[in-house]
C-alpha cells in the first residue's frame, strides 16, 4: 500500500477495528479513511465494488470477514469477476482475503475451506499458504497477479504460527508448490493449516521417510510437482480440511491416477473431513477436523499396503 | 428527511390493559426480562470460565424489544430471532436450561451441539433457527407468510435483521415481495447503533431505517428498544394488522449495543459517553420503576421474582452441565432428512 | 478434571483465532477465599483483556502461572480447593468439557509451572477421548501375494521379471515397488531369458549365488572417436543373467543335423489350410517344438532343474521361445504353459500369439515365468550354428537354426550311395553337464532328429 497508491483495502471493520483478526490494525492511521474502507455489511457491495474499482485501475484487496461469508458475494465473484477477462477481454485485478477454517468450536459459518468450490470456476485462482513467508510472498504475489485471486488465511495460523519473513519485497509465485520435507517411501499432497498436521503425523512415524509437498495453490496447482512425487515414492496421501466429496482432493487424485497409474504401488488415498456442516461441540468438531492421530493411521496404513 | 412515525411510550396501566395486558401479564414480562438477562449474564462468565467454547454473543440493551415483540406474537405465528433476541427465545417458552445446554455444545440444546450459541430454535414454539450470513433469515420469513397468505391462515411471520444486516440485498429483495404480496410479515430491525465497529452512519444514510419501509409500500415506525411497553404496543399493532390482511410493518427498534459485538470484543471504538447516556435507560431498570409507579410492584413481588429467577437459572446451569457432550459417532447423521423429518409442528 | 471435589480455573478462549492468554494479575492469593463467579484473576490476550469469574467457592489452593506468564488457551491456571458450598457452584461432572480440555494440558503444566507452554496443537490433546469417527476407508480388497500393483507389473514387464520369484514385504506378501527395484538393482539379476518357475524358496538359490552389484562406476573418460552411454535397466539385466548363467551351468553344445524333407512336404500342405480354416501360419519352428515336446518327455533330465544337490523333474512342459526385441533393444522369452498338451495347431498358435505379444508390449506378468525349457531361433537370421546359453534354472537350451538346401548323401532305393538335394536344418542342444552327460544328450538330439526325419503323414 505503501509504494502503490491503487492498492486499497475493503472489508467489514477492517478500519477503525482493525479487522477481526486484526491484521489491519494501524492501516486506517497511516491510509486515511478513503484508502482503507469500513464497508457496509454487505458482501455484495464489498466484491461487487472491488471489482469496479478493479476495472478503472484500483487495485483492490477486499476482506471477507470469515470465508463463510463469501456465499454473500457469490454472484459477483462468479458471474462479474471471474468471467469478465475472458468473455470481454477486461481484467479484473482483485485480491479477495478469507479468514477460513476450524478447530476452535466456530460453529457450521465461522469455519468453512470453500477453496473447493472456487478453483471450480475458470478465471477464479485460490491461494492457501501454510508458512508466515509464504503468506507474505503469495500475497504480493496476489495483489500483482491481473486475476481475481481468492488468499486463504487459515485463522489458526494467524496466531499459532510463527517463522522468519525476510524483510525486503518479494513475490512467491502463484502455481508452484514447495517441498515441505523430502522423503522417499511416502508423498503427502496437502496445503494450509494441514501442513502442521502433516509434518506432526510424519514426525511420529519415524521408521517412515515421509516427503510433504505444500501445495501452496489449489488453482492453478503445481501438477507436475504433484505427479514427480507420486512417481518417485509410488504412494500418496492427500490431506485436507475441507469436506472429502468434491473437496479440492478428488481433482489431484482424478489427476494422479490418470497420468501417473503405472507408478503407483498403493491406491491413492485422501484424508478429509467428512460431508457434514462443521460442527459446534469440541467432541464433534474433533471428529470433523483430520486429526494428527487420523494422518499418522493413513500413513501407515497407506507404508503397509 | 423522517417519514416513519415514532411510537409513544409505554402508557399508564389502563392504557396497557386496553392493549390486552393485564397485571399477571406485566409481571410476567418482568421475568422473562429478567431471565433473558439473567441467562446471558451467566453466560458470559460460563464463557470466561473456559465453559463455552467458540465465541458467545449477548443482547445485552436489547432486552425489552426482544421480549416486547415476542409477547405481542400469537401462540401459532413464527418468528425467526437473531443473536441480540435472546428475549424472544425466553418469552416463547424455551427452558434457560436447553440454552445453557446449547451455549455449551451439549447434546440436550436445541442444535445438540451441532450449532452453537444462540444458533438454535425450538420449532415446537414456532421459532426458527438463525444463520451468520445475515439477514438470509428475511425473505426465509417472508416464505413462511407467503404460505400463510395461500393457506389462509390468521399466522403472523416475524423477521428480525440489524442496522448492519440491512446493507444487505437480503432486506430489499424480503421486503419488495412482502410488500407487492401484502404478506402477513412484520420486520423488526434492532438498531443498536454498531454492526461489530461499524455505526450507523457507514452502513445506512437515511434518518431511520423505518423510512425504507415507504419505499416498499408499507408503513414503518421508531420506538424506543429500551421501552418494553412501547414495543409491545407496536408489535401488537403491527401483528394484529398483518393478520387480519393489513400487509407488512417495519418496525425500528432503537438501542445501544452495551456491550462489544462479542465476548472477544470491548467495543474501544464507542464513544464512552454513549454508553453512559444509555446504560441511564437500561430496560429492565425502566421497566422495574414503571411497574412500582403504575403498576404497584411491591418490594416482596421484586424480591420473590428475583429469587425465582435465581433459582431457576442456577437449576438450569446446573440440570445443562448434567447433559453429556455429543458422541462423534453421530456427527454424520442427519445430513439429508427423510420423511419421517417431514411431521415437525412447523407442518400442521 | 476436578481432582477430590479441587475446581479448576483454566484460561478462556476469548474469541475464534485466539490461542493463548496472559496471567496480568491474580485477584486472590493462596489461601484466600473466592465465591463462585467472583473476579480470580485478570488475563490479557490479542483481542481482549478481562477478568475471568470463579468456577466455584472455595479456597484457592493452588497457583499453577504466574502474573507476566503467556500460556495457551485451555491451560490450568489454578486450583480451588473445598469451601463452603455455595449453590453456583457445579458439581464434578459439570467441569467436564473445561476439564476435557484442561487435563492432559494439565499434566503438562503441572509438570512444567514456570516455563511458558510450547503450543502443541489442541488436536493432540483430545485424541485420548474421542472414538475416531473418520472412517478410514480401507484401500482395495483383499489381496495376497498373488496381488501385482500398476508400478510393480511395469517394471516387472519392462524387465521381464517374474515378480512371484521376488520376496514382497507388502501386505499379504505382495510384492511392493521398493521390493522388486532392489530386487533388479541388488538381487541376482532375474532378466529377460529368465523365466523360472515359482517356488517358495528362492532366497538360498538367490543367496547360493551372491551377485555383487559394482557400484556406480564413474563416467569413464573418452579417447577421441568414442561415444558413450549408459546401458538400459533391461540390458543391464541382460548382462548379468547372461553372466550368472554362464558361471552357474556348465555349459556343453552338441549339434545334430536334421534332413527336414517331410516337414517341408508336411508343411506345403497343411500350411494353406492352417491359414484358412484357423489364420495360424505354420512356422518350422511349430514342428520342431512339437517333436521337442514329445522327445522331453524320455529325456526328462534336459526339462530339469538342479535344486541344491536335488534334480527336479517336471512332468508338463512349459516351453519357453526366445523372442528379439526390436531395434536390438534386448529379448524376452515368453513361456507357453502345459505345451505337452499342444497339437501342432494349439503349437503354432500358442507360440504366434506369445510372439505377437511380446512385439506389442503386452505380455503379462505370467506369461514371462515358469518355463522349463527353452527354444530360441537364431536361424532366422540364416546362421546354421550356435552356442545358446542356458536360461537359469533350466537345464537345456534348444538353438534351431536355418533350413538350408544342401547336397546330401542318401542311399537310393537299390541301397547305394547318391546325391540328393535336401533341406537341411542344424540343432543345438546347450546343456548343463552338471546334469546331463553328452551321451544323454545325444540320446536326445537322435530322438528329436528322428521324429523330425519319420514326421507322419497323419501325425498332428
Amino acid at each position: 500500500m505503501r509504494r502503490d497508491k491503487r492498492v486499497i483495502v475493503i472489508g467489514e471493520d477492517v478500519g477503525v477495528y482493525g479487522g477481526a483478526f486484526k491484521v489491519t490494525l494501524g492501516f486506517q492511521e497511516e491510509f486515511g479513511p478513503w484508502r482503507v474502507i469500513d464497508a457496509p455489511l454487505s458482501e455484495t457491495a464489498i466484491l461487487g465494488g472491488a471489482t469496479g474499482a478493479a476495472i478503472v485501475g484500483m487495485r483492490p484487496v477486499a476482506e471477507m470477514q470469515f470465508a463463510d461469508f463469501i456465499s454473500c458475494g457469490w454472484d459477483h465473484l462468479v458471474t462479474v469477476a471471474a468471467k469478465q477477462r475472458w468473455r470481454a477481454g477486461t481484467p479484473i485485478p482483485i485480491t479477495v482475503r478469507l479468514p477460513s477454517g476450524g478447530g476452535f468450536s466456530g460453529g457450521p459459518f465461522h469455519s468453512q475451506n470453500p477453496e473447493s468450490s472456487f478453483a471450480h470456476i475458470p478465471g477464479l485462482k485460490c491461494v492457501c499458504p501454510a508458512t508466515p513467508a509464504d503468506a507474505k510472498g503469495l500475497l504480493i504475489s496476489a495483489i500483482e497477479d491481473p486475476n481475481p485471486v481468492l488468499f486463504f488465511e487459515h485463522k489458526h495460523l494467524y496466531r499459532r504460527v510463527k517463522g522468519e519473513v525476510p524483510d525486503e519485497r518479494y513475490t512467491t509465485p502463484i502455481g508452484e508448490a514447495r517441498l515441505h520435507q523430502e522423503g522417499d517411501d511416502l508423498t503427502v499432497v496437502t496445503w494450509g493449516a494441514m501442513l502442521y498436521t502433516a509434518a506432526e503425523a510424519a514426525a511420529k512415524l519415524d521408521d517412515l521417510s515421509v516427503e510433504i509437498l505444500d501445495l501452496r495453490t489449489v488453482m492453478p496447482w503445481d501438477k507436475e510437482a504433484v505427479l514427480a512425487s507420486v512417481r518417485k515414492t509410488s504412494k500418496v496421501l492427500i490431506l485436507h480440511e475441507d469436506t472429502k466429496s468434491g473437496g479440492f482432493g478428488a481433482e489431484i487424485a482424478a489427476t494422479i491416477a490418470e497420468e501417473a497409474f503405472a507408478d503407483l504401488d498403493a491406491p491413492i488415498k485422501r484424508i478429509a473431513a467428512p460431508d457434514t456442516p462443521v460442527p459446534f461441540s469440541p467432541p464433534l468438531e474433533r471428529a470433523f477436523i483430520p486429526q494428527v492421530d487420523d494422518v499418522v493411521a493413513g500413513l501407515r496404513e497407506l507404508a503397509d499396503y | 428527511m423522517a417519514t416513519a412515525r415514532v411510537a409513544e411510550p409505554g402508557g399508564s396501566l389502563q392504557e396497557v390493559r386496553r392493549w390486552g395486558l393485564d397485571r399477571e401479564d406485566l409481571l410476567q414480562i418482568y421475568r422473562n426480562l429478567m431471565i433473558t438477562r439473567g441467562v446471558e449474564e451467566r453466560g458470559h462468565i460460563l464463557y470466561r470460565q473456559g465453559k463455552i467454547p467458540g465465541s458467545f454473543y449477548t443482547g445485552r440493551g436489547n432486552e425489552a424489544a426482544a421480549v416486547g415483540i415476542a409477547t405481542a406474537m400469537g401462540p401459532d405465528d413464527v418468528g425467526a430471532p437473531l443473536h441480540r433476541d435472546m428475549g424472544v427465545h425466553i418469552t416463547r417458552g424455551v427452558e434457560p436450561w436447553r440454552i445453557f445446554a446449547n451455549y455449551m455444545g451439549r447434546v440436550d440444546g436445541p442444535a445438540q451441539g451441532r450449532d452453537g450459541n444462540v444458533h438454535m430454535a425450538d420449532h415446537r414454539l414456532g421459532l426458527i433457527a438463525m444463520v451468520s450470513h445475515l439477514p438470509a433469515m428475511l425473505p426465509v420469513a417472508v416464505g413462511c407468510a407467503l404460505a400463510f397468505r395461500i393457506r389462509e391462515e390468521r399466522r403472523v411471520a416475524v423477521a428480525w435483521y440489524g442496522e448492519g444486516a440491512s446493507a444487505r440485498g437480503d432486506t430489499h429483495e424480503g421486503m419488495n415481495f412482502a410488500g407487492v404480496r401484502k404478506l402477513p410479515v412484520v420486520f423488526v430491525c434492532d438498531n443498536n447503533q454498531w454492526a461489530y465497529s461499524t455505526p450507523t452512519y457507514l452502513e445506512y444514510a437515511v434518518e431511520h431505517l423505518a423510512d425504507r419501509a415507504e419505499a416498499y409500500g408499507f408503513d414503518g415506525v421508531v420506538v424506543d428498544g429500551t421501552d418494553v411497553l412501547a414495543v409491545y404496543h407496536e408489535a401488537r399493532r403491527a401483528i394484529e394488522k398483518a393478520r387480519d390482511g393489513g400487509g407488512p410493518t417495519l418496525i425500528e427498534c432503537q438501542t445501544l449495543r452495551m456491550e462489544g459485538h462479542a465476548v472477544h470484543d470491548d467495543a474501544f471504538y464507542v464513544p464512552k459517553e454513549l454508553f453512559e447516556r444509555w446504560a441511564e435507560r437500561d430496560p429492565i431498570e425502566r421497566y422495574r420503576s414503571w411497574l412500582r409507579e403504575h403498576a404497584d410492584l411491591t418490594h416482596e413481588e421484586e424480591d420473590e421474582i428475583g429469587v425465582q429467577v435465581k433459582k431457576l437459572l442456577n437449576e438450569a446451569l446446573q440440570r445443562a452441565e448434567e447433559s453429556p457432550l455429543p458422541d462423534p459417532a453421530t456427527l454424520r447423521d442427519g445430513v439429508y432428512a427423510t420423511q419421517d423429518d417431514l411431521e415437525t409442528p412447523h407442518h400442521k | 478434571m476436578a481432582t477430590g471435589t479441587a475446581v479448576d480455573v483454566v484460561m478462556p478462549q476469548m474469541g475464534v483465532s485466539v490461542s493463548e492468554g496472559t496471567v496480568t494479575r491474580w485477584l486472590k492469593s493462596i489461601g484466600d477465599h473466592v465465591d463462585a463467579d467472583e473476579s480470580i484473576v485478570e488475563i490479557s490476550t490479542d483481542k481482549v483483556d478481562t477478568e475471568v469469574p470463579s468456577p466455584g467457592s472455595g479456597t484457592l489452593s493452588e497457583i499453577l502461572v504466574e502474573e507476566g506468564q503467556t500460556v495457551e488457551v485451555g491451560t490450568l491456571l489454578g486450583r480451588i480447593g473445598e469451601g463452603p458450598v455455595v449453590e453456583a457452584a457445579p458439581p464434578p461432572a459439570a467441569t467436564q468439557p473445561a476439564a476435557d480440555e484442561a487435563a492432559p494440558a494439565a499434566s503438562e503444566s503441572v509438570a512444567a509451572p514456570v516455563a511458558p507452554q510450547p503450543a502443541p496443537p489442541p488436536a493432540q490433546r483430545e485424541s485420548v477421548e474421542t472414538e475416531p469417527a473418520r472412517e478410514l476407508e480401507h484401500a482395495g480388497n483383499g489381496h495376497d501375494r498373488a496381488f501385482v500393483s500398476p508400478v510393480v507389473a511395469r517394471i516387472a514387464t519392462e524387465h521381464g521379471i517374474d515378480p512371484a520369484t521376488v520376496p514382497g514385504s507388502g501386505r499379504g506378501g505382495r510384492v511392493t515397488k521398493k521390493d522388486i527395484v532392489s530386487f533388479i538393482e541388488e538381487g541376482p539379476a532375474q532378466t529377460p531369458p529368465e523365466a523360472t518357475t515359482a517356488r517358495p524358496e528362492p532366497a538360498p538359490r538367490q543367496a547360493a549365488q551372491p551377485q555383487p552389484r559394482p557400484a556406480p562406476a564413474a563416467p569413464p573418460t573418452l579417447e577421441p572417436g568414442e561415444a558413450i552411454e549408459p546401458m538400459n535397466a533391461m540390458r543391464r539385466g541382460i548382462a548379468e543373467h547372461m553372466r550368472r548363467s554362464l558361471d552357474t551351468a556348465a555349459h556343453v553344445t552338441s549339434a545334430i543335423e536334421v534332413d527336414m524333407s517331410r516337414v517341408v512336404a508336411i508343411r506345403e500342405r497343411l500350411k494353406p489350410e492352417l491359414q484358412r480354416s484357423y489364420g495360424v501360419n505354420l512356422t518350422y519352428l511349430s514342428f520342431v517344438a512339437r517333436a521337442t515336446v514329445e522327445t522331453l518327455r524320455d529325456w526328462p533330465w534336459v526339462n530339469a532343474e538342479l535344486r541344491g544337490e536335488s534334480i527336479v523333474t517336471h512332468n508338463y512342459v512349459n516351453l519357453g521361445f526366445a523372442v528379439a526385441l526390436e531395434g536390438g533393444k534386448g529379448l524376452i522369452v515368453p513361456v507357453l504353459k502345459h505345451a505337452e498338451g499342444l497339437n501342432l495347431l494349439g503349437m503354432a498358435r500358442g507360440v504366434a500369439d506369445l510372439a505377437e505379444r511380446a512385439r506389442t508390449k503386452k505380455l503379462l506378468p505370467d506369461d514371462v515365468q515358469g518355463g522349463t525349457f527353452t527354444i530360441t531361433n537364431p536361424g532366422s537370421f540364416g546362421t546354421f550354428h550356435g552356442t545358446p546359453v542356458i536360461n537359469q534354472p533350466q537345464s537345456g537350451i534348444l538353438g534351431t537354426y536355418a533350413v538350408v538346401k544342401r547336397a546330401w548323401v542318401i542311399r537310393d532305393e537299390n541301397g547305394n550311395d547318391a546325391l540328393a538335394i535336401r533341406p537341411i536344418m542344424n540343432l543345438t542342444l546347450t546343456y548343463d553337464h552338471r546334469l546331463v552327460d553328452g551321451a544323454y544328450a545325444g540320446g536326445f538330439l537322435r530322438e528329436l532328429r528322428e521324429k523330425l526325419e519319420t514326421w507322419g503323414e497323419t501325425d498332428y
